[in-house]
């Protein structure tokens, strides 16, 4: 859940009080976009994208104007720019019109847990508007600060007197900096960055921080993010019909986090664990649909539904239905495989036999029962299979899976329809 | 702010020694102890460690206590009630919800100055919570584990404190050893414990570290702690990515890092543990090299590269890690802490290749599993068969539905089209054992419906003269017969098939088996005065040879003829029963019910067939006409039914025609009215109670719901072809010969039928309609087809099997067209089939009088009754299994009056 861009940075800027660019939107009126310009002299043109993308200005995504036709201009080339970033592609659907702050100093700031100090840390240099990481250590003062007592003014002007910034702009800092904290801890944030904050000055040439740019990570898990109620709209583009329908099931005890790894994918993998959804994910590579972690001891009913919308979703392409996991410590066994067992029987009797090969690795609390509840439904459903305990290594499980995908994609898919056929008449 | 504690760590930590932070030493208060997780997971615990949670807390719930097999844990609304009534302890575990948890550790630190360990197992407790969790314990020089975390554990100390590592037997997993483990899965802690047994090495300290951004008890502290430990030679750390944790980790014990996650280098966004994106510099990749560099290693250990140092190896795979510890070890001039306890080979415990061509990979032989596993799976396999989840079942079927497009039933998987084609046999084996029939199959049904077709000196038949002479139609003359069916009749057979599989459950014998020496099973007393006699049984040996003459072999036939003496009919058809059950049961394809059930259906079946036949058909020495050596040595059950209509064996040319009547009129799915009544007969009786459920009612209940106008209706369209064909000549309706002008009758009838229609509607009379046309799907078009007629059709024609009763239908929707009395062409529906299939049988003996129009009707009714049967029989067994008592009742709510 990021965010970024001053579209809605200056509207939350605007819980803390810290002075932000003025901002309009992609339905902003040519007459508005030229009063900006009027009064500002210069305009920052910049595309929108949902969630955290960033490098703008080095990707040239960031356009400039001192009239209205080179707006319009600079419009019509960014308004759906794309923009890769790593193995992402994101895609603009409008832009934004910012005013251009002239000032002498640029300050990097930004608020995140370190790990490192595992505290809140702040950091901060007056070298800004660059990347972050791109600045020698010497010229950045990364700060932790103790969460109870919260970044307070000290912290801001002990870092700035460690960092020699210059004295005109620690008071304005000082000052303004602190109230970011609030906005940060208050409003469910794991991360805060502004970059660059521009020190605007005024006639008798006093300063004034003024955010220019904005990127926030929000923490998913913390219901305080809903006091802002940004629309939900904002977020949702990163998320299937299939994560989302799984993701109305989330609560506090886990087994939501599903990602869909390879829609056109043959395997599919319901697993147990973080640990063992990472050596999935990572063996299976594009031939797993979804990485998922189910555990947690789900109760019967939620894992039943996780895996109805699993076998909806995705069971005509698979292949192979993989359901792995470690040793499970608490999680049921009987109740997990029973639950996915049910909800098989019932995809079957709605949807008919799908040719599939099943797979299972698995370890906890009531093994064979649990097992034998899956025994009988694929006996029932005349699904080949076969189950591994604890004691077989997992990755052998894995590659044993990727084995019987490969001979469903040769010839067993073909095998078993005809066997499915072959009772239908 | 924080507390000094020990080490040079800019933070507090308190833990200078792993051997501490498990001990048996440590008194425990679980807030939320009577939570769901917590239930589960905090008796085994405490028996584990001996008896550690002092109390816990669970608001509303002050008084109450968690039972243990160490006594009850007592329970209190809080903390300071705990406290107050003279508890003490030093170590808190948190079971809250994400919302409570900051608060709950706060509690526990302000309010207990003796707090030394808080244990977190919440998940998903917000980052905001986690900071001032963090400041909290800093600041009182308190130790967190987690959160997310599945707490701790000591092998050595026979402590486990925070969650549930190695499951309901810790034991299995904990074995003491000399490696400490560190790991962000909770359940890789218990799997690497476990895989590391199996390569010798046990454990001294496990830590379920938790991965959420916040881990405070982390990498740099555990490396301090394990320096500390005298039991710890070495350590394994499971690492995902996310954090800084482990590069500022300084080890100076060898160490086997498993580091995974490089996939999450690919995602946009955060999965998982820690929460990891990309490039924040703490990927998996950068984790490796922190590693590597910190081993002086160049590369990731595997078997084929088993690269290590003395200090540690890197790998990227939890099943390397076993290999890797003992490689690194080696170096260090350390062996395993005892010998291997097993490999990690993979070992299928369960599995099935359903006669696949698998290729050797795959087609992996299933092994024993170890110890407790193979004693529990041999127990499983002792409760053999099926068992289907209950749940109501009214309006509901595990065995019938209707395709709502096509209007085509199917039974079990298989369309009735395709039903059609096949013999009631097998359509019988289908119904009640969901699979296509062998010819040992057929054979075995065959004999058994076959000895109870013949009522000579029955009751039955004295009961089904009366129903009949009293003018019942035969649905309810069947009835008659069926009441009389009871449970009584059949309990020997049901007691002996039970003890059969009693018998050998377990055995692993296979149904085809020809060489064990089956009198190692000799029949237990009670089952042997069921099936085996002093004196001959006739009967049994009149099925015995008709087996025999079928070439019928099996197990169980086999196994009944080693046990002496003379078989009765019960040992008989527990045998026949067995063998047809058999497979099906080992493999769950059905249930023990259906398969102790099946003597009794197979009885009901012959009942059935024997009362729809004339009284004058049954006598000492036949059915039917049909001796009763060839009923049981050759007849098929289609056979029989076929002469039951006819009174006289029929010939082989009608016999395809009769199946497919009755493969068509198998189901029409659970809102039949049939099924309906059927279904709510099992639903009186109550499912849940499965025994009690009498068979014979329920097929009752299917004959009751069927009546003038369900089922009895079939005789419409043969009364309306006879009108038409009458004064025709014709001789034979499956010559294309015929010799009559199907067009011109045609067109005489349409043609009237349109005046009728304009006459009807101007008198404003009910609209005129002509049966076995038209449909209320298949309408509209311009020419209108039933997909089934139009598929028995093809069918016919493909076998050269002509009807001229069919082809006039086919010819008549046309002309109602051409002649305006219909707007389009109709469809000929399904039941023109069973009209003009019927019609066709029966032509012959109609014309020359053996049969008459009433005979003729009956006949109708009782090839509806036939094909249903089949249907209905599935029905009830599905509803057996699967209904709840009493399920098909209605909610008042969705009912309504009349007034």
């Amino acid at each position: 859940m990021n965010l970024t861009g001053m579209l809605y940075g200056a509207k939350l800027l605007q819980f803390a009080g810290f002075p932000a660019a003025e901002v309009l939107g992609p339905a902003a009126t040519e007459e508005e976009i030229k009063d900006l310009i009027s009064r500002h002299g210069e305009i920052l043109i910049k595309p929108v994208f949902k969630g955290g993308v960033g490098k703008k200005g080095k990707a040239g995504l960031i356009g400039r104007a001192k009239d209205l036709p080179t707006a319009l201009r600079e419009k019509e080339r960014l308004y759906f720019a794309e923009h890769q970033v790593g193995t992402t592609l994101a895609k603009a659907n409008g832009v934004t019109y910012e005013a251009m702050i002239p000032a002498e100093h640029e300050v990097y700031f930004s608020l995140t847990d370190s790990t490192h100090f595992r505290a809140p840390t702040m950091t901060i240099t007056h070298h800004g508007g660059v990347a972050i990481e791109e600045l020698d250590k010497s010229l950045v003062a990364s700060v932790p600060f103790e969460a109870l007592t919260g970044m307070r003014a000290f912290v801001v002007s002990n870092a700035l007197s460690q960092l020699q910034a210059p004295s005109e702009i620690v008071s304005p800092l000082v000052q303004h900096l602190p109230s970011l904290w609030e906005l940060f801890h208050e409003f469910g944030m794991t991360t805060l960055e502004l970059n660059p904050i521009r020190m605007r000055a005024d006639k008798r040439g006093r300063l004034t921080p003024v955010a220019c740019d904005f990127k926030c990570a929000f923490d998913r898990d913390d219901p305080r993010v809903a006091r802002l109620d940004l629309p939900r709209s904002l977020f949702s583009s990163s998320y299937s019909d299939f994560e989302h329908e799984v993701n109305q099931l989330r609560t506090y005890q886990g087994q939501s986090d599903v990602y869909v790894v390879n829609e056109k994918g043959t395997i599919l993998a319901p697993t147990f664990g973080g640990g063992a959804n990472s050596l999935v994910s990572e063996m299976l590579g594009d031939d797993a649909i979804i990485s998922s972690d189910f555990g947690g001891n789900p109760p019967y009913v939620k894992m039943k539904e996780l895996a109805r919308i699993c076998y909806k979703y995705w069971l005509p392409q698979t292949n192979v239905l993989f359901i792995i996991g470690g040793k499970a410590n608490n999680t049921d066994i009987f109740e997990t495989f029973r639950a996915m067992a049910d909800a098989l029987r019932e995809h079957y009797a709605t949807h008919g036999p799908t040719p599939l090969y099943a797979v299972i690795g698995r370890g906890g609390p009531n093994l064979i029962r649990g097992m034998g509840v899956l025994r009988d439904t694929f006996e029932s459903l005349k699904i080949p299979y076969k189950m591994f305990g604890f004691d077989s290594d997992m990755s052998e499980v894995i590659n044993y899976a990727r084995a019987a995908d490969a001979w469903m994609k040769a010839s067993g898919r073909e095998q078993i329809a005809r066997q499915q056929q072959a009772l239908a008449g | 702010m924080y507390k000094k504690g020990v080490g040079e760590f800019k933070f507090y930590v308190g833990i200078s020694s792993l051997a501490q932070i498990a001990t048996k030493d440590d008194r425990v208060c679980v807030l939320n102890i009577l939570g769901g997780e917590s239930s589960d997971v905090t008796p085994v615990s405490h028996e584990y460690s001996g008896g550690n949670v002092v109390f816990g807390t669970s608001p509303g719930k002050g008084g109450s206590h968690m039972p243990t097999n160490l006594g009850d844990i007592p329970v209190y609304n809080n903390v300071l009630e705990g406290l107050a009534d003279g508890h003490r302890f030093n170590a808190g575990v948190v079971y809250l919800p994400p919302a409570a948890a900051r608060h709950g550790v706060g509690e526990l630190i302000r309010v207990n100055p003796e707090m030394r360990k808080i244990f977190i197992v919440t998940e998903k407790i917000p980052a905001h919570d986690a900071r001032e969790i963090r400041a909290m314990a800093q600041s009182n020089g308190v130790d967190i584990f987690g959160a997310n975390s599945l707490g701790v554990a000591d092998s050595w100390n026979h402590v486990r404190i925070g969650g549930a590592l190695g499951g309901n037997t810790p034991e299995e997993a904990l074995r003491k050893g000399s490696i400490a483990l560190l790991s962000n899965s909770g359940n890789f802690t218990t799997t690497i414990a476990t895989y590391l047994r199996m390569a010798g090495w046990g454990t001294t300290t496990l830590i379920s570290s938790g991965k959420d951004v916040y881990i405070h008890y982390a990498a740099p502290e555990f490396a301090f702690a394990l320096a500390n430990d005298m039991r710890s030679k070495a350590a394994v750390l499971y690492v995902e990515p996310g954090g800084y944790y482990e590069w500022d980790a300084e080890f100076t014990k060898p160490v086997v890092a498993c580091v995974v996650g490089r996939w999450k280098s690919r995602l946009t966004r955060a999965v998982g543990h820690a929460g990891a994106m990309a490039g924040g510099g703490d990927d998996a990749a950068t984790k490796e090299r922190w590693f590597m560099e910190k081993f002086g290693v160049e590369d990731a250990f595997t078997p084929d590269n088993p690269v290590c140092s003395r200090r540690g190896a890197v790998v990227t795979n939890i099943a390397h890690i076993p290999a890797a510890l003992t490689a690194v070890m080696a170096l260090n001039a350390t062996m395993p802490d005892f010998a291997p306890e097993g490999s990690l080979a993979l070992k299928p415990w369960f599995g099935r290749a359903r006669d696949l061509e698998l290729p050797p990979e795959l087609d992996l032989p299933n092994v024993v599993a170890m110890p407790p596993y193979d004693q529990q799976i041999a127990e499983l396999n002792r409760q053999i068969g099926a068992v289907l989840p209950r749940q109501s079942m009214k309006d509901a079927s595990g065995v019938s539905q209707m395709d709502p497009l096509t209007q085509v039933s199917s039974l079990r998987g298989m369309s009735i089209l395709q039903a059609a084609q096949h013999p009631m046999e097998d359509n019988l084996v289908l119904a009640l054992l969901g699979r296509r029939a062998s010819e040992r199959d057929r054979a075995l049904v065959d004999v058994a419906v076959g000895a109870h077709v013949n009522l000579t000196g029955t009751v039955t038949l004295a009961a089904v003269d009366a129903a009949r002479a009293a003018g019942n139609t035969p649905n309810t003359v069947i009835a008659a017969a069926l009441a009389i069916a009871g449970p009584g009749r059949a309990e020997a057979s049901r007691h002996a098939i039970h003890g059969f599989i009693d018998l050998f459950t377990g055995s692993g014998l296979s149904v085809d088996d020809t060489e064990t020496d089956l009198a190692a099973y000799p029949a237990p007393p009670e089952l042997r005065a069921l099936a085996i006699g002093a004196d001959p049984d006739p009967i049994a040996e009149a099925m015995l040879a008709g087996l025999a003459e079928r070439g019928v072999t099996s197990m169980p036939l086999r196994w009944l003829a080693t046990q002496g003496g003379h078989p009765q009919v019960p040992g008989v058809v527990a045998a026949i029963a067995g063998t047809l059950v058999w497979k099906s049961l080992a493999h769950k394809e059905i249930s023990r019910i259906t398969a102790e059930e099946l003597p009794w259906w197979l009885e009901l079946f012959g009942t059935m067939i024997g009362a729809a036949a004339p009284t004058a058909a049954h006598t000492a020495e036949g059915f039917c006409g049909i001796p009763m050596a060839m009923v049981l040595g050759q007849a098929s059950v289609t056979e029989l039914a076929a002469a039951a209509l006819l009174g006289e064996r029929p010939s082989a040319d009608i016999l395809d025609g009769f199946a497919m009547l009755t493969g068509l009129l198998l189901t029409n799915g659970p809102g039949a009215i049939t099924a309906q009544g059927a279904k709510g007969a099992v639903s009186a009786d109550g499912p849940q109670t499965p025994e009690r459920i009498q068979l014979n009612k329920a097929m009752i209940g299917f004959l009751t719901h069927a009546g003038y106008a369900h089922g009895g209706n079939g005789f419409e369209g043969i009364a309306f072809l006879l009108e038409r064909f009458a004064g025709t000549g014709l001789v034979d309706p499956g010559d294309p010969a015929h010799g009559v002008d199907l067009d011109a009758l045609a067109k005489e009838y349409a043609v009237a039928f349109a005046e009728l229609k304009t006459t009807r509607k101007e008198l404003g009379a009910d609209r005129a309609t002509i049966p076995c046309i038209n449909h209320p799907v298949f309408k509209g078009k311009d020419v209108n087809v039933d997909p089934r007629e139009e598929f028995v059709r093809t069918v016919m024609a493909q076998r050269g099997d002509y009807n001229v009763f069919h082809d006039y239908y086919r010819r008549l929707v046309v002309a109602l067209r051409d002649a305006g009395a219909t707007t389009n062409v109709f469809c000929v529906n399904v039941d023109a089939l069973i009209a003009t299939g019927l019609l066709k049988m029966l032509w012959s003996r109609y014309r020359d009088g053996s049969f008459t129009e009433a005979q003729l009707e009956n006949a109708a009714f009782t090839v509806f009754l036939f094909g249903r049967m089949i249907g209905c029989a599935a029905e009830i067994d599905d509803h057996q299994n699967r209904g709840r008592n009493m399920d098909t009742r209605s909610p008042a709510k969705a009912l309504s009056f009349v007034s």
